[in-house]
This record gives structure tokens, C-alpha cells and sequence, in this order.
């Protein structure tokens, strides 16, 4: 999708849902371990080793991917394995130039939160990191959408780099594209115009993404 | 030599050389098929076909590797994926020059290019065929649309085209199986821009199967997966592999030899007539002659010019059946990407069910009837609606669950269209061998010098602006046009350099396909083609080998080659 898919009211509208959701608390569920473990990759963190990055930074990326999409009733970033995913596509997909920025940008990103706070930012609090990683965002996303028109070559940051890698990775994993989206192998029939309600579940139909989005 | 003789040899196995061998060995002639790829059969070879998208490295996505290795069929934003790259050339084993940017999607091996093809299949209709001469631009087609009309009949007949029959004078109806449905939004267009424009809108033409064929009990229906690409375990949509070759395999007539690089036609200069062809193995590389009464040569347009160009003698110093200086000339194409795309409110509480393989189309309006632009010819559009996904929360602020929450609802509705322009034939945009550079099998590449010149350019102000045009008239927001830069062949309906005509001095092929100067070689495949009008061509090019298929069986018969 591009930018210019977004206007003024849907940003407005954005913005109340996340200010929203940030008053009213970020209560993160564990209680739904049982159930993810049945049908969800195992959480990555103790097995995971990085390839490309070092395991610091993909400590950090980890956090940062688990803000993004975490685990809600459904599996979240973690558990889908996107932090593995980001670290291969980092080190087969992207260009040395990407890696770089990326490398340099997560850097600057960490000293952001030491400045800020004093530590780490994986040894900051749940508040606070998803305080950091949500500016971050909407600074990057401002940008990226004052561009007009839009650089054919865009060299996305390290914070817009990581989303659209978690977003990737997540629904097109199969507990991504199944359970927080729907779909359907074989769908067997076309039915061109139904009731929300009546496509499936009614929830967004899974969809690969082969272009930049 | 007995045991390399044959009725017929036909070069090439993809949509075109499918139709060639079925028609060939259907009609009785014992035909050697050659392809340069590996072999390729049905669904067994189809390695991606039922693989999930969580079940692919990278998410699918092209690795760096990849795209050093496949950057020119990269060139189309698709073709290199983790499920589809293995159709596609690798560059760097297959090189080619490129004296201004030239986008050649290139497939090697049997099916060619049908296994991965877009399967919109529309007739050229009368206008088309009487264009040039009309407009006094490059030679006259040889051949009318009555002379190709029974053949659409037959080819569509044959590989199952589901459409809607409009009785549109710019584009022929046909024997269509029950069309595809437009969606609510795509409905919605039609009708606003019909009130406000004037202008037709059907649903997509393709070569999908909606009913059953009695003719092909061995292919199903539709199953709306849209991964067409990958190659379809259902036999659904046509490609020669789920539907002419098992069809020449059928008659007991056809001997199919995959790995074998056609490099040369052999000429007699005594006879005045081909006698066979060379071929090298690409697996042991030893070459091999192998001689017929008759050859079609459906190679790919480059394909079988590239074999016209490396086939010298004294008689042919220029190439094979060049008397004209033509072969090689006159690239075509369709021009594209340019188009528009807009945001539509109302239809919130409407969905779909299943991945439908096909958008609309819009016929050609342009230079038709009273309409008069500053440039000749015109533009038909391809698009479709459809709900936004996960990606639009991209550049979003949503971060945490309400993103998971919103991710799966359905997004907003979108309606694009986008232009599929025709290239006039021109001479300067052309072709020739570079014998400075080889390939792994150290044959000449190819070098194209091929540009858009000043009609295709005014053209697309209008593919974008008339986008643009029906999106407002719908009554849709943020309407965005685009133009990109793109390169001659990336519409990857390349033709014209081996062109029809009624004058051996100024056209290659006669008006039955056959060379002017050797009329036991046949080229059916998209360099016969005089102009490209702006309707897919692979129909055109079934069709018109089917009619040749036809004729050089007559002729055999009457002893005349």
C-alpha cells in the first residue's frame, strides 16, 4: 500500500484509537501460554541465535517487533519467530547498504534510550519501551508520508526497516495469516460481493506481499 | 538419417508450439518438438503449486542472489519470488545486450511462457488488422479478421476462455465459457462510468476454466487460489503443459525432446528449401541434425529470430529469409504501467470469498468511431477493486494490539486501472546479434536498441489522465495517477520482428506465416505480427498457428512442399 492510501481523517481517527489505547493501559496476557503452545511456534528467545546481527541486537530488534505485533489472545512477533526472520532477511535479502543503515540506525536508536534514561533499552521498563518505539514510528511514518512525490530509491530508517519486516514476517506466518487473519487454501468458488459477516469468519483475508508496502 | 526424419519439426513448446504440435500431430504428421528447456510435466513439476506462504524462506521474497542472478525478469516486480523463480532466466548464464533498456522475461523450458502467462485472452477485432494500412503506417497486414475468426473460434473452443460476450465492435465476441464475477465496487464502476463516460467496461477475457471441457476431461475447474504462476494442479487455466502438448502426446505421433537448443536451420540451396535443423544438447552438448519436410519455428519472438539471425548461408548472408532487411525490426510491445488508483467509500459492510484470477477490462475508445487524439492508436485498461490488508498499516501510526485488531478487519476499498498502450512498428527499434558476447553454450546473445517514442509517449498522458477521468466520474477519493518508467518488453508481449506482409521486400512471412523466400518454414509465434494493437496477443497467437498448421498440411497433401 502507499501513502497516499491514507488521509486526514483516517490519521485522526489513528491517532484517538492509539492515544486510546495508551491511556488505558497496556495490559500485556500471559494467561493464554497454554493455548499458544499447542499451535504456535515455541518462544524463540532461548533457542534463537543470530546470524547476522550480534545477540544484543537482536535482543533489542526482538523487543522492538514484540511492541509491534505482540501476544495478545494470539500469538505475537516472539512467538511467530519474527526476530529469527528479521536476522535471515537481514543477511539474504537485504543489500550491504541496508544492513549497514540498519546496523547504525539500531545503534542510534539504543543510545536514544541510554540518553533518555539511563540503560539499556532492553533493561527499560514495558512503558517506557513502547513509549520509545512508538515516537520513533511516528516521526519515521511523518516523514515518510511528507514525501511528495515519494523517492523512488526510499531508504526507510531502522524503525520503519523493522516494521515492515515484523509485519512481514508475522502475517505471513501461519498463525499470522490463520489466526489473526483468515485463510483458505482452496477456496473452491469466487463470491464476488457478501455480507462482511458471510467471506469466512469476516475477519481480512490473508495476502502475501511481494512489493515494498 | 532415416531416424532423425520426420513429417514435421516444431521449435518451441510454449503457447504457441503447443498449438503447432497439437494441430501437427492431430492432423497426422509425425512431429519432433524440440524445446531448449528441461522438461516440464503436468502438475508433477509444478515444485511450488500447493506450498503455504509460511512455508517459503524469506517470506517469499527474492534474495539478494536471486536478484543478481534474475535482475531482468526482476524488472517485473513478480516474476522473482521464492514460489516462481525457477520459471524464469538466469541472467547471468543467458545474457543479452542492451543498447537502451530492454525488458526480456524469458522462460526456458517446456511450456515456455504459457505456464506463467496472464491468461487474458481477447480477439483483435477488424480494426486492428486494417490499421496500418489505414493509416498508411509500416506495411498492411496480409490478412483480414475474417481470414483469423474461424481460428479464434477453434483456440477458444479448445483451451476454454471464460468471458462475457458484449457485442463490442472493438472487441470480437467469443466461445466464451460462464464469465467471472465483478465485485460490488468493480459493478459500481461499470455502471458510473458508463452514465458519465460512455465507456464499456466487461469483465476480464481469460483462459480459465469456469465449466467443465468435454474435450479435456483431465482438467478441473477454477479453484480462485490465484498461485496461477506457480504452475496449477487443477489443469484449470490453459498452458501448453496441462492442455496441447497431453493433446499431441494423445495421437501417438509426437516425439518431445526437452534440452535441445535449436542454433541453426539447415537450408538447401538445391531444393530452395530448410531441410531440417541443428540442435544442441544442453545437457551433453553434443549437436545433432535433425530434418523434416516441414518446420515451425515458435521459439518466442526473439527466440526464433535469434535462430533466423544465426542461420547464414550464401543464399540468406543476412539471415535466414531476410531478402528484406526486416528480421529483426519493427519491436513491439504493449506500454504500461501508467494508470490510476483511487480510495471508495460506501461499501464497508461488503466482502469476498476466494482469490478470483482475473480483474476488468476496458476495450479500446480512443481513435474509435468520432473520437480523434494527437497520437494514433489507443489503450485498453486492466484492473480491478479489492480491500485493503495488513499493509496499509504500514505507515500508520496503530502500533501494539489495536494493529492486530485493526489487521484484521478488512481495510478500505480500492479501484485501479491500468493502461496497456500499443507500440507502433517501427524499423529503428530493433535486434541484432552480438558476436561479442556468448552465452554458457557460447551461441551470440542478442542486443536491442528499442525506445517509446513520441506517439507511445503522448499516449500514456491520456493512459493516466483518462485513469484518472472514470475514478472522479465513479465518484472516488484521492485519486492518485502514476506513470512509471518502464522499458520497452516489460509488458512482455514482445513482436514484430519477423513481420507479415503481402511484399517479400518489405515483410519476412507471407499471409501464412510462411518465409517469403522458403515456404516449408513456418513462424507462428508473436515476431509474425505486423502491429501489435492493444489487446493481449497470445490468442492472436494461438489462432493464427492453428491456421498455419492448417495450411502447410494442405499443402503437404497437394505435394506443394
Amino acid at each position: 500500500m502507499k501513502p497516499e492510501n491514507l488521509d486526514m481523517n483516517m490519521n485522526r481517527r489513528q491517532v484517538l484509537q492509539r492515544v486510546a489505547y495508551l491511556m488505558g493501559g497496556v495490559v500485556s496476557a500471559p494467561a493464554v501460554l497454554g493455548i499458544l503452545n499447542g499451535c504456535a511456534p515455541k518462544q524463540q528467545e532461548a533457542s534463537w541465535t543470530p546470524v547476522f546481527l550480534t545477540k544484543e541486537q537482536g535482543a533489542l530488534v526482538g523487543e522492538i517487533a514484540e511492541i509491534i505485533i505482540p501476544r495478545t489472545d494470539t500469538p505475537g512477533a516472539k512467538d511467530v519467530g519474527v526476530p529469527a526472520f528479521i536476522d535471515t532477511m537481514l543477511k539474504d535479502v537485504y543489500t550491504q547498504e541496508d544492513r549497514d543503515r540498519f546496523v547504525t540506525g539500531l545503534q542510534a536508536f539504543d543510545d536514544a534510550a541510554r540518553k533518555a534514561h539511563g540503560k539499556a533499552f532492553v533493561e527499560l521498563s514495558k512503558g517506557q519501551q513502547t513509549e520509545l518505539v512508538q515516537k520513533a514510528n511516528d516521526e519515521a511514518v511523518a516523514t515518510e508520508l511528507a514525501y511528495d512525490p515519494r523517492p523512488k530509491d526510499l531508504k526507510r530508517p531502522f524503525i520503519l526497516m523493522t516494521k515492515e519486516l515484523t509485519l512481514l514476517g508475522f502475517f505471513c506466518s501461519e498463525p499470522g495469516a490463520t489466526q489473526v487473519l483468515q485463510y483458505v487454501a482452496i477456496p473452491g468458488k469466487f463470491e464476488a460481493c457478501v455480507p462482511l459477516a458471510q467471506a469466512g469468519n469476516g475477519k481480512a483475508w490473508a495476502q502475501e506481499a511481494m512489493g515494498r508496502f | 538419417m532415416n531416424e532423425n526424419s520426420y513429417d514435421a519439426i516444431v521449435v518451441g513448446t510454449g503457447i504457441s508450439g503447443g498449438w503447432a504440435a497439437k494441430e501437427l500431430t492431430e492432423k497426422g504428421l509425425k512431429t519432433l518438438v524440440l524445446d531448449r528447456g528441461r522438461m516440464v510435466n503436468h502438475v508433477a513439476d509444478y515444485p511450488t503449486a500447493t506450498t503455504d506462504m509460511w512455508d517459503f524462506p524469506y517470506a517469499g521474497r527474492a534474495t539478494a542472489e536471486d536478484l543478481q542472478r534474475q535482475e531482468t525478469a526482476a524488472r517485473t516486480g513478480y516474476a522473482i519470488t521464492q514460489a516462481t523463480k525457477h520459471w524464469f532466466v538466469d541472467d547471468t548464464e543467458f545474457p543479452y545486450t542492451e543498447v537502451q533498456r530492454f525488458d526480456w522475461i524469458r522462460g526456458y523450458h517446456v511450456g515456455g511462457r504459457s505456464i506463467m502467462w496472464g491468461r487474458q485472452s481477447y480477439r483483435w477485432s477488424p480494426m486492428d488488422f486494417e490499421a496500418n494500412a489505414k493509416d498508411g503506417i509500416a506495411v498492411d497486414w496480409p490478412i483480414r479478421y475474417d481470414d483469423v475468426a474461424p481460428w479464434y473460434d477453434h483456440v477458444e473452443s479448445f483451451i476454454g476462455v471464460s468471458g462475457q460476450n458484449e457485442g463490442f465492435a472493438q472487441l470480437p465476441d467469443g466461445k466464451f465459457l460462464p464469465p467471472m464475477e465483478m465485485n460490488c465496487v468493480e459493478k459500481h464502476f461499470k455502471q458510473a462510468v458508463a452514465d458519465k463516460l460512455g465507456r464499456q467496461i466487461t469483465i476480464g477475457r481469460v483462459a480459465h476454466l469456469t465449466a467443465p471441457l468435454a474435450h479435456s476431461p483431465q482438467r478441473g475447474t477454477c479453484q480462485y487460489r490465484n498461485m496461477c504462476i506457480r504452475g496449477c494442479p487443477f489443469g484449470a487455466y490453459f498452458s501448453s503443459n496441462s492442455s496441447t502438448l497431453p493433446a499431441a502426446e494423445k495421437t501417438g505421433n509426437m516425439t518431445l525432446r526437452p534440452n535441445s537448443i535449436v542454433y541453426e536451420i539447415i537450408y538447401d540451396e538445391k531444393q530452395g528449401r530448410a531441410t531440417g535443423v541443428r540442435v544442441m544438447d544442453a545437457e551433453t552438448r553434443q549437436t545433432t541434425d535433425f530434418f523434416a519436410k516441414v518446420i515451425f519455428l515458435c521459439a518466442s519472438t526473439f527466440g526464433s529470430t535469434h535462430i533466423m539471425l544465426s542461420s547464414t548461408s550464401s543464399r540468406f548472408p543476412n539471415g535466414f529469409g531476410n531478402d528484406s532487411g526486416e528480421l529483426g525490426c519493427n519491436i513491439m510491445d504493449h506500454h504500461l504501467d501508467v494508470g490510476a488508483r483511487a480510495m471508495v467509500d460506501g461499501f464497508e459492510d461488503k466482502y469476498y470469498t476466494g482469490r478470483r484470477p482475473n480483474g476488468i477490462y476496458i476495450p479500446r475508445y480512443r481513435n474509435v468511431g468520432k473520437d480523434k487524439r494527437d497520437y494514433l492508436r489507443g489503450f485498453g485498461y486492466q484492473g480491478g477493486a479489492s480491500r485493503g490488508g495488513w499493509t496499509g498499516l504500514m505507515l500508520d501510526e496503530t502500533l501494539g494490539k489495536e494493529l492486530k485488531e485493526r489487521a484484521s478487519q478488512p481495510g478500505p476499498w480500492y479501484m485501479g486501472v491500468g493502461g496497456f498502450g500499443e507500440i507502433l512498428p517501427y524499423h529503428e527499434n530493433r535486434v541484432t546479434l552480438d558476436r561479442s558476447r556468448k552465452d554458457k553454450f557460447g551461441m551470440p546473445v542478442l542486443s536491442f536498441n528499442a525506445v517509446l517514442r513520441e506517439n507511445e509517449l503522448k499516449m500514456r498522458k491520456d493512459m493516466a489522465n483518462d485513469a484518472a477521468e472514470m475514478l472522479e466520474a465513479a465518484g472516488y477519493r484521492n485519486v492518485r495517477t502514476y506513470d512509471r518508467e518502464t522499458g520497452v518488453g516489460l509488458g512482455i508481449h514482445e513482436m514484430g520482428t519477423a513481420r507479415m506482409g503481402r511484399d517479400p521486400k518489405t515483410s519476412v512471412l507471407d499471409q501464412f506465416n510462411r518465409v517469403h523466400a522458403c515456404k516449408n518454414v513456418y513462424v507462428t509465434d508473436g515476431s509474425c505480427m505486423t502491429s501489435a494493437a492493444c489487446q493481449n496477443p497470445s490468442l492472436t497467437y494461438m489462432a493464427l498457428t492453428a491456421r498455419a498448421a492448417n495450411h502447410a498440411v494442405e499443402e503437404l497433401k497437394k505435394m506443394n512442399i
